[in-house]
């Protein structure tokens, strides 16, 4: 029985202690609403403990085959909870300062974190499904946190409404998936599609609503409406969140889904994925370069990102998912920096979310600036920083599968997202300071983005850990 | 030590940004000796070297490529320009930069963009080498922009940036290809599969992607224009970067790339013609400028165009020619852009308008600049002389097309026209002419060793000059050599060549610049010349608006903003997308199976007739009259009727069944919710928008029922038999449905009552405690608001719906019913009751609601837990026939009793659902009620 339960040992700790602190916040006072925090940072560490300590070689199935623990989702989850613990740092004095950190927001965050390590470890469409609402739902009520403010309100609105129509569309190819294969099982999905013996009219109709929902939650264009409203519009800690773990949630989604249980029909989603990740890179590029607000822009950026995911991915080999799983990991890392630093340059009724409100960001602060320029290179893909390899990785990729001209776009799409990128560092380098307000911060906070931005450069340097990492994740976890 | 080599000037760099804040003037002193260790180690591998050997070093890295240096001839020879100018231009720059300058970050810049050059030159992989190009472009960047309080140092900065990073990225791409047919990035390979990669369809763009690179970052025409912009630099990163080193990599790459993608046509067209173009154009246009880096920097554009035509020639000679050009140019460039320098710090302008007559005030510094610009002009006994006397010659060997053959020496003499003329000019128009017209300073000489620096460049022009077999042969060997990758042509680097050609060319091209110089001169007043058609800018910033502009207008039309566009907007996405993989081919193809009518389906079909032109009719009637909203949901509830006399239409009596009480209980909550609303919605706006929806509605159905169509014309195997086979042996029941629900997908069932007891208990937080002031509800209070007849026939309603529910629930497993029909009709007829019943304020009542919803899913996991207690999986089930007296056979399932738990939860969910909004119409305390009132 405890062997049973031993795959889903973080998920079970992370439940209780989302149930302990929301209990536990109740009856706190205000005063000591920093254990609540350090209870569950404690948390998020016993989980990412208990993934390494509990990761194993040989995949393991669990609850008749509703979950599986292999390398792939031990990876995962762990970056998930470095990525959701980060965040909680960097979150802190925003919230607090706004009214916001409340046990709610821990409780919430924990939860959402739940959904996404169902979703990683998923091997079923049913625990698929419930990991992504689960996420999902969290996200919408953490959205809509901040009630008094108009914004926040609407994107939350926007984001509930779509998002749940873009659920039920993943449900509904879901289901026809299963009508055509009797199988909720993605293994069992995958045999049977192997074997020739699915529905193929139905399949298709499924593949295509599956590929849409997926396409709904990675925010790739054209089902990319949400990204800019809920970005701009939810409070800077929560696009963080938005912006980071569930990325890799979602990297997963989109494996399990496509190349495992429907990898049968590659040649018809590659077909699929091309546009969307061509329409991606080249709109969110071009579109972002009009923003002026820069969590917007960096809406589009993700979009634009998302695009690049789906060239690695879209390779359909292993070569092609770790270049894509690598690619998420570095996004992540370096999504988590820029909203670091958009949050740490926030203070009482600002929210320095504006490109301009970075003006002169070196003569204020020049390690914050150097950070940011990390950050803003990485995106941009300008070596040696990480955001290089990254892009280098897809492109290869797809390449090595035959898409040169995709490859050649995807090259010219980055060339105008780097004019962007570098739009912010032009402005931190070459424009005066306005604002000469000095930046405060917590120590952890300061510390942890540091090493955060400095981790962009030394990944970047020596990429091969992370990389290999990624490939042998993904070969132990069956994808060879 | 190759890494070493890198690593000095990195490592330098940090220590000087770290150091340089506190004390500045250790500052120069550390660089200075980093450039110098990068010469000593460069001397320690010179041996090796010129013994002909490559050295190689790597250290694994990423997946499949290698961190390979790698040292031959043209990069010993490279890396030494790189190491050597590098050197004097620190010791120049300590002098130039002005007390209020930062020197730690210009140094660590420096210092970092000479650790990056040094990348380039000696990558031995492809990638490392565009990571270390890219490198380039960004510490370039920084020092453009170093002046950052000046406009055009910052906009010059950010346009060489997106122009040479830009070009990087195409590099990037085209290594990509490159590596792809190879199989390797590693140079050595690549180097040794010219054939390979010449033959491959993929060669001409790759090689495209590879020039963009190149021809970026060497401001080939038509990506000059960066360059001269550029020129907002200080002047020691001018003569460093953009006439020696930087812009040399361009070329590097074209001679690297050599033997891997020359000698083929489009190579021969692509970078012969770009370099032909770029070389008379750069030449014309630098006579014209009135900055003398302006002049400078269009004179390096032509050189570097003529280097480029050079190895576009595409003979191994051309590119030993290119190569000593190339270093030849590297000396007599850097020389004249400090001597600008010098000249803009002690005067105080670079405005050649204003700068006249300084032989008086600098003689020295005046007759090193005479020397360079002889150099650059081609005057015998010094370097330029020479390769350009070897350029001369190439020109006329190309073998080609007869317009061709022409054309190209024709336009080499023309450009060296022009070249002898703006040195002419730089001489003339600086040191003599007439007297300085305003100059802010008075000019003087400069401090002894900002001079050296040029001192040493210039007698490095002379002896190259008067003795090249012996100052530069070997080198120049050792460097062609690596280029092409191969035995070496002959040549020769004697002085004179006797009467032939080459000096003919040269002579006129010398005679006719003097001439057109002083014409000019004459004729018009080069001064007043202050606008040139010629340049690149604004098609640059043309392409950024442009871009701007796309992205304001994508901005503008796509993200929509509003929620229901972006609602259209996906839907139709997944419908097209649906459409195009499922839908258009199976409509082509013709229908596989067309449901045939028996005998018995022909009765009925009269009937789903009706029911089905019913259901449409109220549909259509709801949305005609959705505006009055009451009405609109009475034709709703019909529809979902009607629905549900087409599941039993289609044999689903359980189905239908639910489906009724459903409706019923949906259309009461609706009602109770309308109560609160306005009674009639918000006209449209407009027609317009109203068909717009309608159109739109139109293709959602028509979408769908392609689908369906098409799914239902396909054979489809369902999972129904394995149920209906499996649901009495298995489940001990006949109602497949039922059995399914409370037994198979148990676990399925047991989440969606929690569900719903989660989703009543929101409802009663979220409205527990909210009342509806008094006085909202104006017209609906009248006298007879509970008559007597519906209060007496709601009484005994109540223990007459508590039998049907019984019997229901009782019967369910075998026949149409269950829990969850039985929770439906008993909580519709409690709510009945309630409303017919004296309104009290009763908010007690409500409370029980959550207990009751817990009470069933106690019982629901009780009973699933109980097959725990035997040994069983979680919810197993397990069933009995028990005969009891009176009654009979008595069907027992533990599945019963998780129905009980359905059912107590439905039964707590509905009345909290539909009664806690009902509460918030009663009276506040101190109000009358509406019983009360008239």
């Amino acid at each position: 029985m405890t062997h049973a339960l031993l795959p889903v040992l973080p998920e079970a700790v992370l439940l209780a202690a989302a149930c302990t602190v929301l209990l536990l916040d109740l009856f706190l006072p205000p005063s000591r609403r920093h254990w609540s925090f350090w209870l569950t940072q404690a948390t998020l560490l016993a989980c990412a403990a208990i993934t390494v300590a509990t990761a194993e070689l040989q995949p393991l199935h669990a609850f008749g085959g509703l979950v599986v623990d292999d390398m792939l989702s031990d990876f995962l989850k762990l970056l998930s909870c470095v990525a959701v613990s980060t965040m909680l740092f960097y979150s802190r004095g925003y919230l607090a300062v706004r009214g916001l950190f409340r046990g709610e927001v821990l409780v919430l965050t924990m939860l959402a974190l739940l959904g996404m390590m169902v979703m990683i470890s998923a091997a079923s469409f049913l625990t698929l499904y419930l990991g992504l609402e689960l996420l999902a739902l969290c996200l919408y009520s953490m959205v809509a946190m901040h009630r008094t403010s108009n914004a926040a309100s609407e994107a939350a609105m926007k984001y509930f409404v779509l998002g749940a129509l873009a659920s039920g569309m993943l449900l509904y190819g879901m289901s026809m998936v299963y009508g055509a294969t009797g199988s909720l099982d993605i293994h069992r999905i995958a045999r049977v599609i192997h074997a020739g013996q699915g529905n193929g009219t139905v399949l298709l109709f499924g593949l295509v609503f599956v590929v849409s929902g997926i396409a709904f939650k990675l925010g790739a264009v054209p089902y990319h409406m949400w990204v800019p409203d809920v970005y701009h519009g939810a409070p800077t800690a929560v696009t963080l969140l938005i912006g980071t773990a569930p990325k890799l949630a979602a990297f997963a989604l989109t494996l399990r889904l496509l190349g495992v249980a429907l990898a049968g029909l590659e040649f018809d989603w590659q077909g699929m994925l091309i546009v969307l990740s061509l329409l991606s890179m080249v709109l969110g590029n071009v579109t972002a370069i009009a923003q002026t607000n820069i969590k917007r822009m960096l809406a589009y950026s993700t979009i634009a990102n998302m695009g690049f995911m789906l060239l690695g991915f879209l390779a359909a080999n292993l070569a092609g998912y770790s270049a894509a799983m690598f690619y998420v990991v570095a996004y992540v890392l370096t999504s988590l920096a820029s909203f670091g630093v958009v949050m740490l340059l926030a203070r009482e009724g600002f929210e320095a979310d504006r490109i301009e409100d970075f003006r002169g960001l070196n003569q204020r602060s020049p390690w914050w600036a150097f950070i940011m320029l990390l950050v803003m290179f990485s995106l941009a893909g300008v070596p040696p920083t990480l955001g290089f390899y990254a892009k280098f990785a897809v492109i290869e990729a797809a390449v090595g599968a035959g898409f040169i001209w995709l490859a050649v776009a995807a090259v010219l799409a980055s060339l105008v997202g780097a004019f962007y990128y570098l739009r912010v560092v032009k402005v931190m380098y070459f424009e005066d300071a306005v604002d000469t307000t000095p930046i405060v911060a917590r120590g952890d906070n300061r510390a942890l983005l540091s090493a955060n931005g400095l981790a962009l450069l030394l990944f970047g340097i020596l990429p091969q850990p992370l990389m290999g990492l990624c490939v042998v994740a993904l070969a132990q976890s069956g994808f060879l | 030590m190759l890494f070493a080599l890198i690593l000095v000037p990195f490592f330098a760099s940090v220590l000087v940004a770290a150091v340089g804040v506190r004390r500045p003037r250790v500052a120069p002193w550390l660089a200075g000796l980093a450039a110098l260790a990068c010469c000593a180690l460069l001397a320690v591998a010179a041996p090796a070297v010129f013994s002909g050997a490559v050295l190689r070093s790597a250290v694994p890295w990423f997946a499949g490529v290698d961190v390979a240096l790698r040292m031959d001839g043209l990069a010993f020879t490279f890396a030494l320009l790189v190491c050597a100018i590098g050197a004097l231009v620190v010791l120049y720059a300590a002098y130039y930069l002005s007390p209020d300058d930062p020197p730690g970050r210009f140094f660590a810049s420096l210092l970092a963009f000479m650790g990056a050059m040094l990348g380039v030159v000696l990558a031995g992989d492809l990638i490392v080498l565009v990571v270390f190009w890219e490198l380039t472009s960004v510490t370039s960047f920084l020092l453009i922009g170093f002046w950052k309080h000046r406009a055009d140092a910052r906009q010059g900065a950010r346009m060489a940036l997106a122009i040479t990073g830009g070009g990087g990225l195409c590099l990037l791409a085209g290594v990509l290809l490159i590596g792809h047919i190879v199989g390797s990035y590693d140079l050595d390979r690549v180097l040794a599969a010219g054939d390979l990669i010449r033959a491959h369809p993929a060669y001409v763009p790759a090689l495209v992607l590879v020039l963009l690179g190149a021809f970026t970052k060497s401001a080939q025409f038509p990506f000059h224009f960066w360059l001269p912009h550029a020129m907002a630099a200080p002047t020691p990163v001018s003569a460093y970067l953009h006439s020696a080193t930087m812009v040399k990599a361009g070329v590097f790459l074209l001679a690297r790339l050599y033997p891997a993608l020359g000698m083929s046509e489009p190579w021969f067209y692509l970078v012969g013609t770009t370099g032909l173009v770029t070389m008379v154009l750069g030449a014309a246009v630098a006579l014209f400028q009135q900055d003398l880096k302006g002049l400078l920097a269009y004179s390096t554009i032509s050189q570097l165009g003529l280097i480029t035509l050079l190895f576009g020639l595409d003979s191994r000679l051309a590119v030993v020619a290119g190569v000593f050009h190339l270093l030849n140019h590297a000396a007599f460039k850097a020389s004249l852009f400090m001597a600008a320098g010098i000249i803009d710090h002690e005067a105080g302008s670079r405005d050649m308008r204003q700068l006249n007559g300084l032989w008086k005030t600098m003689p020295i510094t005046g007759t090193l600049a005479i020397v360079a610009c002889g150099a650059m002009a081609g005057v015998p006994l010094l370097n330029g002389f020479l390769s350009k006397e070897m350029f001369f010659a190439e020109t006329l060997f190309v073998e080609s097309h007869r317009a061709i053959e022409w054309v190209v020496p024709v336009a080499a003499t023309v450009a060296g026209l022009f070249g002898v003329a703006y040195s002419l000019r730089f001489i003339h128009d600086v040191f003599f002419n007439g007297e300085p017209v305003g100059l802010p300073r008075t000019p003087h000489e400069p401090p002894r060793w900002m001079r050296a620096p040029v001192e040493v460049l210039v007698v490095v022009c002379v002896v190259v000059g008067v003795l090249p077999t012996l100052a530069i042969g070997p080198l120049l060997a050792v460097a062609a050599g690596g280029a092409l990758g191969g035995p070496l042509p002959e040549y020769s680097l004697a002085l004179w060549h006797g009467f032939n050609r080459p000096l003919l060319m040269s002579a006129l091209a010398t005679a006719g610049g003097v001439a057109l110089y002083f014409g000019l001169q004459r004729w018009i007043d080069l001064h007043s010349v202050t606008r040139l058609p010629v340049g690149g800018k604004h098609l640059f910033d043309a392409a950024l608006g442009g871009l701007q502009r796309l992205a304001d207008a994508a901005t503008r039309v796509l993200p929509f903003g509003s929620l229901p566009r972006m609602l259209v907007w996906l839907l139709l996405a997944v419908l097209f997308a649906a459409g195009w993989h499922g839908v258009v081919p199976p409509l082509a193809a013709p229908p596989l199976r067309v449901p045939a009518l028996g005998p018995d389906d022909a009765a009925l079909a009269e009937i789903a007739i009706v029911v089905w032109t019913l259901a449409i009719a109220t549909a259509i009637a709801a949305t005609v009259t959705y505006r009055q909203r009451f009405t609109a949901l009475i034709f709703v509830g019909v529809t979902g009727l009607m629905v549900s006399l087409v599941f039993v239409l289609l044999s689903a009596p359980d189905l239908a069944l639910t489906q009724l009480l459903v409706e019923v209980v949906t259309v009461m909550l609706m009602m109770v919710v309308l109560h609160f609303l306005p009674q009639s919605a918000p006209a449209e706006p407009s027609p317009w928008r109203k068909w717009r929806d309608a159109a739109i509605a139109a293709a959602a159905g028509l979408g769908v029922t392609g689908i369906v169509y098409a799914v239902l014309t396909r054979p489809l195997s369902s999972i129904s038999p394995f149920y209906l086979a499996r649901a009495l042996p298995e489940g001990g029941g006949t109602n497949t449905v039922n059995v399914i629900i409370v037994d198979f997908r148990g676990f399925d069932t047991l989440g969606e009552i929690a569900v719903l007891g989660i989703a009543a208990l929101i409802v009663h937080a979220l409205l527990g405690r909210f009342r509806v002031p008094a006085g909202y509800l104006t017209g609906t209070a009248t006298p007879d608001w509970n008559p007597l007849l519906v209060r007496t026939v709601a009484q005994s309603l109540l223990p007459l719906a508590a039998l049907v529910a019984a019997y229901l629930f009782l019967r369910g497993h075998n026949l149409p019913g269950g829990g969850f029909a039985a929770g439906l009709v008993f909580a519709a007829a409690i709510v009945v009751t309630r409303v017919a019943g004296p309104v009290t304020g009763s908010g007690p009542m409500s409370t029980a609601y959550p207990s009751v919803i817990g009470a069933g899913l106690l019982v629901a996991c009780a009973t699933g837990l109980g097959s725990a207690w035997f040994g069983h999986p979680f919810l197993t089930s397990t069933f009995a026939h028990p005969v009891l007296p009176i009654i009979g056979e008595l069907p027992l399932a533990s599945a019963a009793l998780f129905d009980l738990g359905v059912f107590l939860a439905v039964v707590g969910a509905t009345l909290l659902a539909l009664l806690v909004p009902g509460l918030l119409a009663d009276p506040p305390a101190d109000a009358a009620g509406p019983g009360a009132t008239p």
